[in-house]
């Protein structure tokens, strides 16, 4: 049994080839204009990497914001469900999952890998990856330096907007003051933690909980979270690939 | 907007409906030119029995459209419900210059308004500007002996303006009979929900709502008749037998021109089979008791409508429970209107008890724009998902 999961995102596309339950390959590229050739591209890569040829794919699911223009999927899946099942793959404990992407933010409870809850942003940039991407301009450093930048600070900046735009001026106002860069980026940190710790309570998640998406990757907004929430939140091997591979593994099952 | 897919047939007597909006322009036009006065409402609260009764016409006037919003922008502010936006950019623009499926709203004589929520009830008093606006007070705690006492005489009140309008007496035996006629007309919604409850629901949620938005729209006479065609037709249809995940909508209304989240939905694979809403089992649900004081009767019934304006509203919470057992809801969709603060504070609690009750809920909070169609689209997938 040979499956794809494509997880046509807004800023990148994943693909997944899963083989037979276990052999696992995966490919990343940016998404940039035009979703179906972004797609096309990863599938290609994964099938060239695992040394498989195309007709010998049993399914192919897409999932993730571009997942119904991808005409050579057999099906397209929410990423909500992709991801509970990509995560309960490599963590089978798993009760809740928050998920940080580039244009928003989803927290979702899970039982047996099975979605029972879940609540998404509202239509804003708030508490997403877009918001770290803004600030860190505002701040003039690279969004990778951000959560390290953050974990150096003593005393954090009070950053109480939550919208994007005026976040940023608050970023430039603060600056003007004379804060340091340390506090700053420690300030929009708590400040995204907070938001996202919200909307995480909301859902009643309590424990077993894994982060994904891109901003996983960043350390310091992970050492936030745990603070806001009291936890500590379970990483997984490959936190931007549980999309496309919760898409493989469904159309497997 | 996305179209339903997997849709089972037409039904023809809907096909008549899509008629109904220029011939019934073109009713109340003749009607008016051989004096009878129309009155324009917006509201579940304002009782039609006592406006027939007078010998008047009425429309809704409650606006479903974006097309208007901008231009009631520039005298409302920009963060209040659209619904009220729309309806005021409607009626400021007399018929929205042009824009089709908007004439009547320049073709009533007085507005017939109701104390609601604090959006409706300041924008009355601009309304009056443009319109003669008469308003119902409402009292909102409505389990009280006071508060009946004071809703009555207002609907007594409000029976004196009608009078005054027309120049006709409300009697009693012309209140009776639009009473009886009005019974009527619920008896027939009940009829048309009663089919729904069948698995699969023979006629989609859209088809319903696309009724229940002219439910105040047409004349009751019109309303039944369609009623009766489109309840035979389906009667005798046989449904695809394809199982789909039975959502009801719980929470704003939906009035004429917005269709866009059941659209998403039927569109996504979900089948609404039940909308507890004003565009929905709101406005036909109770009965107005035939055989006591009309007057009574009429004030009795319509305080108990379990809009979110009242306090406490217990009485909305058991008949979301009620409906959802009723029609085998699998999901519930809270769709709220931004800005309506009182069915999104409501939400909380409607949560807590549908969880108690074990049946999932997707809370969709959104305005008359096109902007978060994908993102609905989403959440709507994920939650059919995790639904079926």
């Amino acid at each position: 049994m040979i499956s794809v999961g494509i997880d046509a995102g807004s800023a990148t596309t994943k693909a997944v080839l899963v083989k037979d339950d276990s052999s696992i390959v995966h490919s990343i590229h940016p998404t940039a204009f035009d979703f179906v050739s972004a797609a096309e591209k990863a599938y290609e890569d994964v099938l060239r990497v695992a040394g498989i040829e195309r007709k010998d794919v049993d399914s192919v699911y897409s999932t993730g914001y571009g997942r119904n223009n991808i005409n050579f999927a057999n099906k397209a899946i929410s990423e909500i469900t992709a991801h509970a099942m990509g995560v309960y793959h490599f963590y089978s404990e798993v009760k809740g999952i928050i998920d940080i992407g580039g244009q928003d933010c989803k927290v979702i409870a899970v039982n047996d890998g099975k979605v029972t809850d879940f609540l998404m942003n509202d239509k804003c940039a708030a508490g997403t990856g877009k918001f770290l991407e803004y600030t860190a301009r505002a701040l003039e450093v690279p969004i990778e330096e951000l959560g390290n930048l953050a974990l150096a600070s003593e005393s954090p900046a009070g950053i109480t907007s939550m919208c994007t735009v005026f976040a940023e001026s608050e970023v430039i106002s603060l600056r003007a003051k004379g804060f340091s860069k340390e506090d700053i980026a420690a300030g929009l940190v708590e400040s995204i933690a907070r938001r996202v710790a919200v909307m995480a309570r909301q859902v009643g998640l309590k424990e077993n909980v894994a982060f994904v998406g891109g901003v996983a990757k960043n350390t310091g907004i992970k050492a936030a979270l745990e603070k806001e929430l009291g936890i500590s939140l379970h990483m997984v091997p490959e936190p931007q690939i549980t999309g496309a591979l919760g898409a493989a593994l469904y159309g497997n099952s | 907007m996305p179209m339903p897919v997997g849709k089972m047939h037409s039904f023809k007597s809907l096909e008549n409906i899509k008629n109904s909006y220029i011939e019934r322009i073109h009713q109340v036009s003749d009607e008016r030119k051989k004096g009878k006065k129309s009155v324009g409402t917006f509201c579940l609260f304002v009782p039609d029995e006592i406006i027939f009764a007078a010998g008047a016409d009425r429309m809704i006037l409650c606006g479903g459209k974006n097309d208007t919003v901008s231009i009631a922008e520039q005298y409302l502010p920009r963060n209040i419900c659209p619904l009220v936006k729309s309806s005021f950019g409607s009626i400021v623009n007399d018929g929205c210059s042009g824009i089709k499926s908007c004439s009547h709203f320049s073709m009533v004589d007085m507005i017939v308004a109701e104390n609601t929520c604090d959006s409706k009830k300041k924008m009355y008093e601009l309304l009056d500007n443009y319109v003669p606006t008469y308003v119902i007070d409402l009292p909102q705690r409505p389990d009280t002996p006071e508060a009946m006492r004071y809703f009555l005489s207002e609907l007594e009140k409000f029976r004196d303006a009608m009078e005054q309008l027309t120049g006709n007496k409300v009697t009693d035996e012309r209140l009776k009979e639009e009473i009886r006629s009005s019974n009527e007309t619920r008896k027939l919604l009940h009829k048309l929900y009663e089919l729904r409850k069948r698995d699969p629901s023979p006629i989609s949620g859209i088809e319903v709502l696309k009724i229940l938005q002219k439910q105040y729209f047409l004349s009751p006479d019109k309303l039944k008749e369609y009623l009766r065609e489109l309840i035979n037709e389906v009667e005798s249809t046989e449904p695809e037998q394809v199982h789909k995940p039975r959502i009801m909508i719980s929470g704003c209304p939906m009035p004429g021109g917005n269709t866009k989240v059941p659209a998403i939905i039927e569109s996504k694979g979900g089948a609404i089979v039940a909308e507890e809403s004003c565009t929905g089992t709101r406005s036909f649900w109770d009965m107005v008791d035939e055989n006591k004081d009309h007057m009574l009767a009429l004030a009795e019934r319509y305080i108990k409508i379990p809009c979110s304006c009242m306090s406490p509203n217990e009485r909305r919470i058991d008949n979301i429970l009620e409906l959802a057992r009723e029609f085998k809801v699998d999901g519930v969709v809270y769709y709220t209107l931004q800005f309506c603060h009182g069915y999104n504070i409501e939400k909380y609690k409607v949560q807590q008890a549908l969880k108690k009750a074990g049946i999932p809920m997707l809370s969709i909070e959104t305005d008359y724009s096109d902007s978060d169609v994908e993102q609905i689209g989403l959440r709507v997938d994920a939650f059919l998902e995790m639904i079926s």
